[in-house]
């Protein structure tokens, strides 16, 4: 294999990015944005786990027997998974109690087997530690922008901070004036802005191949 | 290259002879033994470094919540004091052990939250007819207490949990008994999918509350967890936890007790009814939720109620 480091690094993040082509890591992506900081907390955790479990699993992929190489992999990633879900807990409590279970998830992100699986195991450990972190940040930065989109609408703020001024917002004396868009704190929103993404994504993809 | 669980392609052992798929086998099982071995050792590590500063976090963040149910904590992490019947930024003075009020915002830091609860913050048990007492005078250790019963609560007790707000004066200061300004009540209750934890803040007339936290749930977020959110919470604040009769009048010894979570909203619901004064808003799309708040506010407050009948004569009769 001769492709160059930088490859490694960009591919995952636009060409072949896992939620908006390879449609990987969807429910934790649902889950998680409903507000910014969350976002960001998550795409920082799922970068360094896709990141440091790639490495690992790529440097052991020559001693693999391969009939029990998922379940290695899996030991891999959930000892990471374990350490981010042990270090937020100790350092960023309040995040930790935002995110319960779903750090413990990160286990179960098929985004995170994905590259293990068809990257890791093929490659030298220094292009899959690349491969990974870019594939947890093509992640994160989508993540980020639904989460930006849900925060601004279901709650007129952004990272925390009314940006809606309150003075636009319905009181019962002028019950006709701005509210927040009920439906983006729930899901199914980020069902609806995910497949914009994707839409919008396939568009520039397929103009770029003609 | 991809071999898939379950599919046919499995690898080339299966055509070797019985002597090499022995031998591949033990390898695996090595291999296999060391990966989990070396991982376990290594989250095991990990785990007990961590373990104290993760305690730590958790007994902070547990003191802080109790902190600003009593409005000594605002939500933002300022401290606040009482003054001229208002709560207003302060800030900790380190020299006189005191709150005092501050024109400027500041964030309170983790070590002063501490001290401040320290000082201000007085653990103490009731019994089913209202009387207190120490802790020391009955001698039970106040970490194993809080240890062995956290979990299901501290009203179905023969000794109940409850705290004092105690004024804010410095230590020094402090000559024998002195007559809390408020009480803080631990609550708990099952919320729509899990029990749910939180405090009540009461003043020392037994009647009015201060505030209420919810620091321990896992609701629908979004929805029901929106309990957990400040901008709920503040809505209790100068409720009261007795009913008012239909004259606007309570009859504390047999008054229904809590703090009712209607659906929809208290204008609404009651209109200009003195019930009105024990109700709060509910959360848009968590009425199972809402539910379970007024259910466990009912039924802890219930257990407590000879108590809070004491303070509250004892209020109006000095």
């Amino acid at each position: 294999m001769t492709k160059p480091y930088k490859a490694y690094f960009l591919d995952p993040l636009w060409r072949n990015n896992q939620i908006l082509v390879a449609i990987l890591g969807i429910c934790s992506a649902l889950a998680v944005t409903v507000k910014v900081q969350v976002a960001l907390t998550m795409a920082i955790a799922v970068s360094f786990v896709t990141a440091f479990s790639s490495f690992f699993v790529s440097l052991i992929r020559k001693i693999t027997p391969d009939n029990v190489r998922m379940i290695a992999q899996l030991a891999i990633i959930s000892m990471f998974v374990i350490i981010v879900d042990q270090f937020l807990k100790a350092f960023f409590f309040e995040m930790s109690k935002v995110l319960s279970v779903f750090v413990g998830l990160i286990i179960t992100n098929c985004l995170v087997m994905g590259r293990a699986e068809s990257m890791a195991k093929n490659v030298p450990p220094i292009p899959a530690f690349l491969d990974g972190l870019a594939a947890g940040m093509g992640y994160g930065y989508v993540i980020i922008s639904v989460g930006a989109i849900r925060e601004i609408f279901g709650f007129g703020s952004f990272f925390g901070f009314q940006i809606i001024p309150t003075f636009f917002y319905a009181t019962p004396q002028n019950p006709s004036a701005y509210v927040n868009f009920g439906l983006m704190p729930l899901a199914p929103a980020a069902f609806f802005i995910l497949g914009g993404f994707i839409w919008i994504a396939n568009i520039i993809n397929q103009k770029r191949s003609f | 290259m991809f071999v898939f669980i379950g599919g046919k392609s499995v690898s080339s052992s299966e055509q070797k002879p019985p002597t090499v798929e022995k031998s591949h086998n033990s390898r695996t099982l090595i291999f296999i033994i060391v990966i989990c071995s070396s991982c376990a050792l290594i989250l095991a590590i990990l785990a007990s470094v961590l373990k104290p500063k993760q305690e730590e976090a958790k007994e902070l963040d547990r003191s802080k919540q109790l902190m600003i149910s009593a409005s000594l904590l605002s939500p933002e992490g300022y401290f606040l004091v009482q003054k001229d019947n208002k709560y207003v930024p302060a800030v900790f003075s380190e020299k006189e052990q005191i709150l005092i009020p501050s024109p400027s915002i500041v964030k309170a830091k983790s070590n002063e939250i501490l001290k401040v609860y320290q000082i201000r913050i007085r653990p103490f048990l009731t019994d089913n007819e209202g009387n207190t007492y120490t802790f020391q005078e009955k001698g039970i250790d106040l970490a194993k207490y809080l240890e062995k019963n956290k979990k299901d609560g501290f009203a179905d007790l023969p000794l109940k949990l409850v705290y004092a707000i105690l004024p804010n004066n410095s230590p020094q200061n402090i000559s024998g008994s002195t007559t809390p300004i408020g009480y803080v009540i631990p609550i708990n209750g099952m919320g729509l999918w899990d029990a749910i934890y939180g405090y009540l803040a009461i003043e020392s007339n037994g009647d009015t509350v201060i505030g209420t936290t919810w620091y321990e749930q896992s609701e629908t977020a979004g929805l029901g967890a929106n309990i957990s959110f400040p901008s709920w919470q503040k809505e209790f604040k100068n409720k009261v936890i007795f009913h008012k009769g239909a004259t606007g009048t309570t009859d504390f010894a047999r008054a229904p007790i809590g703090i009712v979570v209607v659906k929809g909203k208290v204008s609404e619901v009651y209109g200009s009814s003195p019930k009105a004064d024990s109700a709060v808003d509910g959360i848009t799309g968590a009425t199972l939720t809402g539910m379970g708040v007024t259910n466990a506010y009912r039924d802890v407050l219930e257990k407590y109620r000879p108590f809070l009948l004491k303070v509250h004569q004892e209020n109006i009769s000095p």
